[in-house]
């Protein structure tokens, strides 16, 4: 009796054991027939020795699962990839956490919640067109103001680099106006006149400027000087310069008298100009001059006005309504009426003010007095700057300052009901739009002239390196994302990765290994050289290479990984092309392969139909045991932070994200559990492979 | 044998060719971008002497970078074999300076795993063959699966929270102790002997697995063949059986593939290496890949692929020593 295996796999006997020559049965069906027959004559007939009942005939593959599931070790590495697979493709679904995720949590923590500060700056607020005052000006005004104070004096008069007047004057001690003089120039003093210009073309030229008049025998001096070279010369008791411009000369004289510009104001005038220096200012006929010295020029300017043009003031508004904070031109509105003493009108609202145990109050007028708000020269603020804080809190505040002013004490404690802000560091409201309030202990520090106002307040963080608990199994990572999530992924990603990488290498491996094998020759040794020349890279080396390469041109994650799967792939084909081969050179002298040639099958028909598919056992087993090294490949890569990148999660990266000491030791419970699982996938990879080669070959179980 | 070895030989220049002309394009067709940055970065760095623009007219001189691939090739192949391998960028020294300086630390390290590796293995693998499906036996193949599985920075990262943080005994990363000067010429040696500790453990650890599934295989092997129950069945003692005929048949396949690799002992542990801070060529040539140094990076893969080579050709030639049939065909 012989047994062969036809294409579909099953076993068919060509037996003739009772007789029955002619007839060609599976041997399952005989057995069945002679199952029934042995029913029917009854249970106690002996069994005839040579009965095919006791033959028990498995096809390969039944032989295959038998000889794997009889393996313990394969067993137990393919409950544990199942369960890999189960927990990084399925339970992902059900888990109700994402990769990127990140959580917050809710903490108690001492915050700097606001700032006072003592106003010494004055603010102006300015009435004309702020860019008609001079920035040489308008950048001094607090130290000109303190310049006043010091010297004790009402009223100051500045200039700007371009010769305008300004005046401050103190209306008193928190409130200065700036006035802008208005001029006009009425004459000028000193400076050249300009004569002429001498030409020394033709010998010699003379064209005297437009409205001068010439001496006489002028041009005969101007010509004696410009033949001796010199720059100056005397005619007539004036001294005159020359200036070489080209080849011509511009004449000139200084000017000893007034140019004016419109009417000429007489010699009393001039007298009085000339005994007045820069900045001084003279009176005549009831007008004021002013007079501005520029080099060797003078100018006389007449005082024709004066224009407000800014008010300044150390003074902040605290409104009593936190929410309404308070206008520009209210405040400009105020600071008048407080200097003026009467109450004013803004937006068709008026408002009167009244001093208040030494404040000032605004109040809007009428018979219910509401007040709006207050004088203050202390700022007091929300630490991020925002004018925030209710009134009453800054009232408390400015007491609390005051005491310790007095008592001369650093620090000073007290409570207050304190609003509450929610994860965005916004004020949070209950139900009926009132803010969320807590008694909480403000702690008022002195830093130079600055008071600092911590309070313990409630506030949201990342969620980092928190220990695993009922929300996060595993914990959470460096980010705040849920670590037990990213090892589903990360598994994900690595299996993926990982079966990619070898179907690649695999079908490389086949092309390249099955023409090897099948042609042999030249062709032969020439895929066996390339073989050679892949066994002598370094892959490692090279991924690192490209790993640093794609970090500088700072390649997308998924892009990354695709390319780092193609060089994975392409650098591991040799392997599996010499396996295929060298099964491939035995397999060709077999006489299956004859008849193939016989039959008249075509080359790729007889390599990819024939000659690969008994390769297949040993393929799978390359495959299986090529997949576990292939995902410690890409963990170490991850680990060295030149794989696969964040926001992707990976168990390598995972690993590497706690490997310094001190991280180490205090996240054990992140990073042991995924080293285990790496290995625990590998490990389940070799025991399948190993299993699966003692199934395939039973001739090689050792 | 003569023949062979010739044979052999002249096969291993022309990989040693194609292998190297690999490694040349790889590097030929970085980007240049890339190239010119890492140039640029590197020669800003302290203690650099040239600027970016010498490096890179020394890469081209060097590399022929500039020319056409095949041109450039055996420009670098010409300037190589005479030695001159120029400056290594992350290092600013000759890259053989720097090779001589580092490899030594490679080589002791790699040696000391090697000897523990066939002391622990070779001997397990034996009994684990002898006494197969015994408890020794699934023992020694999980363990030994267990090690080949094991990704090489695990190993060290739970080694080092074992020894180095939790118990004490190592320091974590590093070559010299902090009281290194202070000491003298024995002490010395001794502190580098205490940081190697744990690098070779976790070099043995990784090693030791492959090799107690390849003695235990062949061991089998033979423990089946038929010399060994003639030898069993003449009534030999069971000790002098294993010693003297299975054990030394076994060593064959073995010497081969331990011969084969005697040169990787020099090709350094890139990953052990760079995570404990031994000063080794594994070390060097990582932080050299990171920052792009194309020099050294260079010459350590023209070195693994040569010393790749002489491994394969070392086992081929003793497995040709000691089995005469290969000699024949």
């Amino acid at each position: 009796m012989s047994v062969h295996t036809d294409k579909d796999g099953k076993d068919k006997v060509v037996a003739a054991p009772n007789g029955n020559a002619s007839t060609v049965k599976n041997i399952n069906d005989v057995l069945k027939e002679r199952e029934k027959e042995s029913k029917g004559k009854g249970e106690d007939k002996e069994m005839s020795l040579d009965s095919t009942e006791r033959v028990k005939v498995l096809s390969p593959g039944q032989l295959v699962f038998k000889r794997f599931i009889t393996n313990k070790l394969a067993i137990l590495g393919s409950f544990i990839l199942i369960a890999m697979f189960v927990f990084s493709f399925i339970a992902p679904f059900f888990y109700p956490y994402g990769q990127t995720e990140i959580f917050y949590k809710y903490d108690n923590s001492v915050i700097d919640y606001a700032q006072a500060v003592e106003r010494n700056d004055f603010t102006a607020y300015y009435l004309v067109d702020e860019n008609s005052v001079h920035y040489s000006v308008k950048n001094f005004l607090t130290a000109s103001i303190n310049s006043m104070k010091e010297s004790g004096k009402d009223e100051l008069d500045l200039q700007d680099n371009d010769g305008n007047s300004y005046t401050l004057r103190k209306n008193e001690d928190n409130i200065f106006t700036l006035f802008v003089t208005d001029r006009e120039q009425v004459a000028t003093f000193g400076g050249n006149v300009e004569y002429g210009t001498y030409s020394i073309i033709g010998g010699g030229s003379f064209a005297a400027a437009d409205g001068i008049e010439i001496p006489e025998g002028l041009e005969a001096a101007i010509k004696d000087a410009v033949a001796a070279k010199s720059t100056e010369f005397s005619f007539k008791g004036d001294t005159y310069t020359l200036k070489q411009v080209k080849k011509s000369y511009t004449v000139s004289k200084a000017s000893d008298g007034y140019s004016y510009i419109g009417k000429a104001l007489g010699s009393d005038f001039e007298a009085k100009a000339d005994a007045a220096g820069n900045g001084d200012r003279f009176e005549m006929g009831g007008v004021t001059y002013v007079v501005e010295v520029v080099k060797d020029t003078k100018n006389v300017y007449k005082l024709a006005g004066e224009t407000e043009a800014a008010l300044l003031t150390t003074y902040v508004f605290d409104s009593y309504d936190s929410s309404k904070p308070v206008k520009d031109d209210f405040k400009v509105a105020a600071v008048r009426a407080k200097v003026d003493g009467t109450d004013f009108s803004v937006n068709g609202t008026d408002y009167t003010l009244s001093e208040d145990e030494g404040e000032t109050v605004v109040y809007e007028a009428g018979d219910s007095k509401t007040p709006v708000c207050v004088f203050s020269d202390f700022v007091i603020r929300r630490y991020s700057g925002e004018d925030s804080l209710d009134y009453d809190f800054k009232e408390k505040v400015r007491e609390v300052i005051d005491e310790m002013t007095e008592s001369n004490t650093k620090v000073s404690k007290f409570t207050w009901n304190i609003a509450q802000v929610d994860e965005n560091g916004e004020y949070t409201y209950d139900e009926n739009g009132e803010l969320i309030k807590e008694e909480r202990e403000v702690t008022l520090t002195k830093k130079n002239n600055a008071y600092v106002m911590t309070v313990l307040q409630v506030v949201h963080l990342i969620d980092t390196f928190a220990p695993p608990s009922r929300e996060h199994i595993a914990g959470t990572d460096g980010d705040g994302m849920d670590v037990f999530a990213r090892m589903m992924y990360g598994g994900r990603v690595s299996l993926v990765f990982s079966f990619i990488v070898v179907i690649i290498e695999t079908i490389l491996g086949i092309i390249m290994g099955g023409i090897a094998g099948y042609y042999g020759k030249w062709v032969d040794n020439l895929i066996m050289r390339m073989v050679d020349v892949f066994y002598c890279i370094p892959s490692m080396p090279i991924l690192i290479i490209l790993g640093a390469m794609f970090d500088a041109m700072k390649l997308k994650p998924y892009v990354r990984v695709a390319w780092l799967m193609a060089v994975l792939g392409f650098l591991g084909w040799a392997g599996v092309a010499r396996m295929v081969r060298g099964q491939i050179l035995s397999l060709r002298e077999q006489e299956c392969m004859v008849a193939t040639e016989a039959v008249g099958l075509k080359t790729g028909r007889r390599i990819f139909r024939h000659l690969i598919p008994n390769v297949m056992p040993q393929l799978i087993v390359t495959a299986t045991s090529g997949l576990g090294s292939v995902i410690i490949t890409e963990s170490t890569l991850s680990f060295l932070g030149l794989g696969v990148k964040h926001p992707l999660a990976t168990w390598g990266t995972m690993i590497n994200s706690v490997s310094t000491a001190e991280a180490m030791k205090l996240y054990t419970y992140i990073w042991v559990p995924v080293g285990l699982l790496i290995c625990l996938t590998v490990i389940a990879f070799n025991f399948v492979g190993d299993g699966l080669r003692d199934a395939f070959d039973p001739k090689m179980k050792r | 044998m003569a023949k062979f070895i010739a044979k052999r030989l002249g096969l291993c220049v022309l990989i040693f060719f194609f292998a190297t002309f690999m490694v040349y394009v790889l590097e030929y067709s970085l980007p240049t971008s890339y190239v010119e940055k890492t140039a640029m970065e590197l020669s800003q760095r302290p203690g650099s002497l040239k600027s970016a623009q010498q490096w890179m007219d020394e890469l081209n001189a060097q590399y022929g970078m500039d020319k056409g691939i095949v041109k450039g090739y055996f420009t670098w192949l010409s300037n190589s074999a005479r030695g001159n391998f120029g400056d290594s960028w992350s290092q600013t020294m000759p890259v053989t300076d720097l090779f001589k300086k580092c490899i030594w630390y490679s080589f002791v390290m790699g040696l000391i795993a090697f000897v523990l590796e066939i002391f622990i293995a070779i001997p397990l693998g034996v009994t684990a063959a002898r006494k197969q499906y015994s408890m020794t036996d699934y023992t020694v193949t999980v363990v030994s699966l267990v090690g080949i599985s094991m990704p090489t920075f695990f190993v060290a990262t739970v080694l080092k929270l074992i020894f180095s943080v939790r118990l004490g005994w190592f320091e974590l990363v590093g070559m010299q102790g902090r009281n290194y000067a202070t000491l003298d010429q024995w002490g010395r040696l001794g502190d580098l002997a205490m940081h190697l500790v744990l690098p070779i453990t976790t070099l043995t650890i990784i090693g030791i697995g492959g090799l107690m599934r390849y003695t235990r295989t062949n061991m089998l092997e033979v423990l089946n063949a038929d010399y060994i129950r003639t030898a069993r069945a003449k009534g030999l003692p069971e000790k002098k059986v294993i010693s003297h005929h299975a054990f030394r048949n076994t060593l064959i396949p073995l010497v081969t593939i331990l011969g084969g690799s005697l040169p990787g002992l020099f090709s350094g542990a890139l990953i052990t290496e760079t995570l404990f801070g031994i000063r080794g060529i594994g070390y060097y040539s990582y932080y050299a890949m990171v920052a792009g140094d194309i020099p050294f990076t260079m010459f350590y893969l023209a070195f693994i692929s040569i010393l790749t080579l002489l491994g394969n050709l070392i086992s081929d030639i003793l497995y040709a020593v000691v089995d005469p049939r290969v000699r024949i065909n």
